[in-house]
């Protein structure tokens, strides 16, 4: 083990010698609580810390934490091994005076969306306010019981040592999933460290919060419904969403899943509307309401109409309120410690970095005179981007110096700040300091504020601005803070002093979810039918010389291939055998074939079920998938390679690894999904699907001359996998009413079509709410007819020309399926109308002169 | 004068809404020269909930609940109200712009809430031609009230009413350039110029008296909405609505509905709907002096 490693000398930052190092005082010793860390540290040595590092990188992607960053797109959220250490006195003062600071803020929101002393008195000028993209005027005058219940504020300790907030975070604060996930996964990965440390537990802030979103539910409420408003699966943040609503017991809903009748805000679930009295905003709370918020006037796209009016209403408590993001307006940070002594009498104990406002005069003659070490931001819209004067060229100066003559109130300017480092795990030998900015979290508790006894820090970048810019990478630490003698941060908060209430969700099954899971059940199944046929298909191809009998299995296999659009429709009749064969295999394994759609398909909706599926059968699926796609590539990597098609025994084997898949799913779902909500759609999906592709599979292979009826007949049983069955039962006879009754009537078939129907019957009467009748009534008439068209052809004079003749009866099958499915639809997911029927409508004004 | 009012707001979709929620700007605005005797807003079909209210800018608000399929949806407002005269001050006694720009952007006591119609707002996007179009109307140390008076006469003089000149859509930049616009477009314009000076300046939503054409019999539902513009005159008079369609300066035939930033914070009925598919709305207006006395509770 190198000791020497960690030596102090190489720790020391000098190449910075303006920031100030978290390990190491001025005159290189190491600071008093990392003292009791060091050991540790010591006898890890670098190498494992790597080594532990890898693992915590291992198990963050195993949960699929993903962070939000400045470059395009979400990357893997990382957790450096070495936690930052902050000393519980340390911890308690930042977290009293930023306590102070919050309240601030809420009353400074109270009063821009209320009496607007302030601008009476003189202390906020209306250009701080009015024009601000953030302040959402509609939700003037609406009384909620806060506007901000979660408070985040991220930190920088300047060379003074002091800490000083960077931005105060109102609008919806994100981190908690990360804190939790890095102490789950440093609690596990590095055991070592916590030994001879008190490290203060983070759990019991998430009990509290739990506890005080129950308490903002209205008096009188027997069964309060509460629930997380997310953007959806596509949204950076939908790792946070779904373990905050896991952990908090809220309901996780999507803009559709929410409706406004009667004043009051409910959620679509399959068992009809569920109330909800407390909804957490992770959206953008200028898109809440497109009837009051409708910025965007050609198209609803967000929000649920009539929000703002419930609220007003007193129905529904939405925290943080959908106002709340004013608060982040960077310049505010230069007003608020008048702001401070105006609402508060006080001073504001916990600082800002220090900004100038250039509507200001004379700061901004101060700041134009020597811009070369500024940066410029938007004085009142946090998420525009920061201009840093000195990487600036010529052109953007001029444009940049252009827009503040026009407008100089909009702009904020302020010297690069130096971060605080903290000692990191690099690739060499030695820790590396690194800047570090830190984020704490407190949640309103009555009068008062209690924080989370721990943070996130996000390391930076060497290029990062400390300052409005995301960090360049998704480096985290935990943060721990040490309890010393006594037990001070037990009694924050007074957490106990209260019972917990009873929690409930509102948990009835969504009916976008129950919509989701129909879908993945059909996907499935579509996926399995035409790898079927492509199989069938491909099997005769591939003998070399096509046999004179089986030139109209081949058309009926092609025909269904092409009313399932798997092949263009032209290909049934051109028949020439090479060009169907070269679009077989362009189905099978072009990025832009049939079947990679329809596993993309699989893909899109298993996304979508993220926080529904259990961790290992989510697992099972994705790893099926990813497992597919490389055999998929495999394929036609070969297929480039020797210039031609592959060969037929290597598509065969991508096939069955196919049918494979879907049969591990289907496992899946039947051993280890509950017997109900979720798996009842899938079920149903399924059956629905199957019992559609069974009709348009039988409707074609009869579509013969009665005296070809027996090789259709033939391929019928195959593609149903029946012909052990009915060669048990009818040796090698193949006539028309054996083998429809064996695939159409025979309900202890499980891949005739009656098997379908009595299953979707039982599936219809699981879900229960009266539908089963309503829905049987579709069901019966089509059990009734496969029995009738066995009965028609046992009676028939020639089986073989009436068999030819149902082309009619089964068409009329498939059509009725698709009412049943529309019907389906309509009584569980109808409620759900998609977002995009949603429309704006305004009188049309004609005026007059 | 005693006028009574009646506006219907009717649509009909090509298919069944499912869910519909309207958002209403139908209060009439109580002021010191409009009275509101009796007012009343019904729908059909009957709305599953209804409230009214206020809106953050003051303005009477209605909010309707609909979530039963249906194929239209009308919503009507009958009321009674009496307009006296706006007061007018003198030009001369007004500030000079300069010092009333100067007052609402120091803000303070007296400029809460008109400074909120300083700013850009979602219609309005201040632009550099517009601005030097309404300089020439306040040339230095000019008071207010004249050049206000001014600029509302160079539009009614340079610019053409013609319905068919602009859609929802038509940018200010385009109607300042072809010269030709309704109400709405020229009260857009027009705060955009004041604001662009630095006065605060909102949007007027309302009716104005129309007459028969001479020998003529009036049409029932001939009138229609109107819109003007307000504009601040300093903290001694505060606001003066002047209509620019019209060159006059609002006396006693304009009757206000709602003020706003621009029409997208006051349109009259604003709703989102599920399903319906294509609509089609008709308006009509009815805005005639009563013929009885009213009696008033």
């Amino acid at each position: 083990m190198a000791v020497p490693d960690l030596c102090p000398d190489d720790l020391r930052p000098d190449d910075r010698p303006e920031s100030r190092d978290e390990l190491l005082d001025n005159s290189g010793r190491l600071r008093a609580p990392w003292r009791r860390m060091l050991g540790t540290l010591l006898g890890l040595g670098t190498a494992t810390l790597r080594e532990r590092r890898a693992e915590i990188d291992r198990a963050l992607a195993e949960v699929g934490a993903s962070a939000v960053l400045a470059g395009p797109g979400a990357a893997q959220w990382r957790c450096d091994p070495i936690p930052l250490l902050l000393t519980e006195t340390e911890f308690l003062n930042i977290a009293d005076r930023l306590a102070q600071r919050a309240t601030v803020i809420e009353r400074l929101l109270a009063d821009v969306y209320g009496a607007r002393h302030l601008l009476a008195d003189g202390v906020l000028p209306p250009a701080l306010l009015y024009p601000s993209p953030h302040y959402v005027r509609a939700c003037r005058g609406i009384a909620q019981k806060r506007h901000v219940t979660l408070y985040a504020a991220d930190l920088i300790r300047s060379a003074d040592g002091a800490w000083r907030v960077l931005a105060d975070r109102t609008a919806q604060p994100a981190g908690l999933a990360y804190v939790l996930e890095n102490r789950r996964v440093m609690a596990r990965v590095l055991p070592e460290l916590f030994r001879n440390l008190d490290v203060a537990e983070v759990r019991p802030f998430f009990d509290a919060w739990a506890d005080l979103l129950q308490r903002l539910v209205p008096a009188g409420v027997q069964n309060p419904g509460l629930a997380l408003l997310t953007p959806g699966h596509g949204d950076q943040r939908w790792f946070e969403h779904v373990t905050l609503a896991r952990t908090l017991g809220l309901a996780l809903v999507e803009d559709g899943d929410l409706t406004v009748r009667d004043g009051a805000v409910w959620i679509k679930t399959l068992r009809g509307l569920q109330p909800v009295h407390v909804l957490m905003r992770r959206q953008d709370g200028r898109h809440v309401d497109p009837l009051e918020l409708h910025s965007d006037r050609a198209a609803v796209t967000h929000g649920t109409p009539g929000l703002l009016q419930a609220m007003r209403e007193g129905a529904v408590q939405v925290v943080n309120a959908p106002g709340a993001g004013y608060a982040e307006a960077p310049v505010l940070a230069a007003f608020l410690p008048d702001i401070a002594k105006n609402l508060l009498g006080e001073d504001l104990a916990m600082p800002s970095m220090p900004v100038l406002w250039l509507g200001d005069p004379t700061a901004c003659g101060t700041v134009l005179a020597a811009p070369d070490t500024m940066i410029f931001r938007d004085a009142l819209d946090g998420d525009a981007k920061p201009l840093v004067w000195a990487a600036l060229t010529d052109t953007a100066r001029a444009a940049l110096l252009a827009e503040i003559a026009q407008n100089p109130g909009g702009f904020i300017a302020f010297p690069r700040a130096a971060a605080s480092a903290a000692p990191c795990t690099g690739e060499g030998d030695m820790l590396e300091p690194r800047g570090v900015i830190l984020r704490i979290f407190l949640i309103a508790d009555g009068d008062g504020w209690r924080p989370l006894p721990g943070g996130l820090v996000r390391v930076l970048h060497d290029d990062d601005i400390a300052g409005g810019a995301l960090p360049r990478e998704a480096l985290s630490k935990d943060v721990w803070v040490l309890r010393e003698e006594g037990d001070i941060l037990g009694s924050v908060g007074n957490l106990g002093s209260q019972a917990l209430l009873i929690r409930r969700t509102a948990g009835d099954l969504p009916s976008r979810v129950a919509d989701n899971f129909y879908w993945f059940g059909r996907y499935l199944e579509r996926l399995d039918s035409a790898v079927r046929l492509l199989r069938a298909l491909l099997a005769r191809l591939g003998r070399g010389a096509v046999l004179p009998h089986e030139m109209p299995e081949i058309a009926v296999l092609a025909a269904c291939l092409a009313e399932a659009r798997i092949i263009d429709a032209e290909l049934t009749t051109a028949s020439g055998q090479a060009i169907l064969a070269q679009a077989l295999h362009q189905s099978l394994t072009d990025d832009k074939g049939r079947v990679a759609g329809l596993i993309a398909d699989v893909q899109e909706v298993t996304a979508r079920l993220r926080d529904r599926l259990s961790g290992e059968m989510y697992h099972s699926v994705s790893q099926g998938l990813r497992s597919l796609k490389g055999a998929r590539l495999a394929l036609r990597s070969a297929r480039q390679l020797s210039q031609g098609p592959a060969p037929h025994g290597l598509l065969s084997d991508f096939c069955g690894r196919v049918l494979e898949f879907s049969a591990t799913v289907s496992g899946y779902a039947a051993e280890n999904m509950v017997r109900g909500g979720g798996r009842l759609f899938l079920d149903l999906g399924r059956r629905i699907e199957r019992a559609q592709r069974i009709a348009i599979q039988i409707r074609h292979a009869l579509d013969q001359r009665p005296e070809r009826i027996e090789a259709g007949l033939a391929l019928v049983l195959e593609l149903c996998d029946s012909t052990i069955t009915y060669r048990a039962r009818y040796l090698n006879v193949v006539q028309p009413a054996p083998v429809l009754d064996l695939v159409l009537s025979d309900d202890g078939n499980p891949r005739g079509l009656a098997y379908q129907l009595t299953q979707a019957r039982s599936l219809l009467a699981a879900l229960g709410g009266g539908a089963e009748a309503e829905l049987a009534c579709l069901l019966d008439p089509l059990l009734a007819e496969t029995r009738s068209i066995v009965a028609d052809l046992l009676a028939a004079d020639d089986q073989a020309v009436t068999a030819a003749l149902m082309h009619d009866r089964l068409r009329a099958i498939e059509t009725q399926l698709a009412a049943l499915s529309d019907a389906v639809t309509r009584r569980y997911f109808a409620m759900l109308p998609m977002q995009s029927t949603a429309h704006l409508t305004q009188d049309g004004l004609v005026f007059t002169p | 004068m005693i006028y009574k009012l009646r506006h219907e707001t009717r649509y009909d979709y090509v298919r069944d809404v499912d869910v519909a929620t309207h958002y209403v700007h139908l209060g009439l605005r109580t002021l010191p020269w409009q009275r509101v005797i009796s007012s009343s807003i019904n729908a059909t079909p009957q709305p599953s909930h209804f409230v009214t209210g206020l809106d953050c800018f003051g303005n009477g608000a209605g909010w309707l609940f609909m979530d039963t399929p249906h194929p239209r949806f009308a919503v009507v407002l009958d009321a009674v109200v009496e307009i006296g005269r706006q007061p007018c001050p003198d030009a001369d006694a007004t500030l000079a712009w300069e010092a009333v720009v100067q007052a609402a952007a120091k803000g303070g006591v007296d400029t809460v809430e008109c400074t909120e119609f300083l700013y850009a707002s979602p219609m309005i996007m201040p632009f550099a031609a517009m601005r030097a179009y309404s300089a020439v109307s306040f040339p230095p140390g000019c008071a207010v009230m004249a050049g206000l008076v001014d600029l509302t006469m160079r539009i009614r003089r340079e610019f053409a009413f013609r319905t068919d000149a602009s859609e929802i859509g038509t940018s200010l930049a385009t109607i300042l350039a072809q010269k030709a616009g309704v109400c709405q477009d020229f009260s857009h314009l027009m705060i955009a110029g004041l604001r662009a000076l630095g006065l605060p300046a909102r949007y007027a939503s309302g009716y104005i008296r129309t007459r028969p054409p001479p020998g003529g019999k009036k049409l029932r539902g001939a009138d229609q909405s109107h819109a003007w513009v307000s504009c601040w005159l300093g903290p001694a008079h505060g606001w003066l609505d002047v209509d620019p369609t019209n060159g006059v300066i609002v006396a006693d035939e304009h009757v206000v509905l709602a003020y706003g930033r621009d029409f997208a914070d006051v349109s009259p009925v604003l709703g989102v709907i599920l399903g319906g598919g294509a609509h089609k709305v008709r308006v009509s207006v009815d805005l005639e002096p009563a013929e009885m006395p009213v009696r008033t509770s």
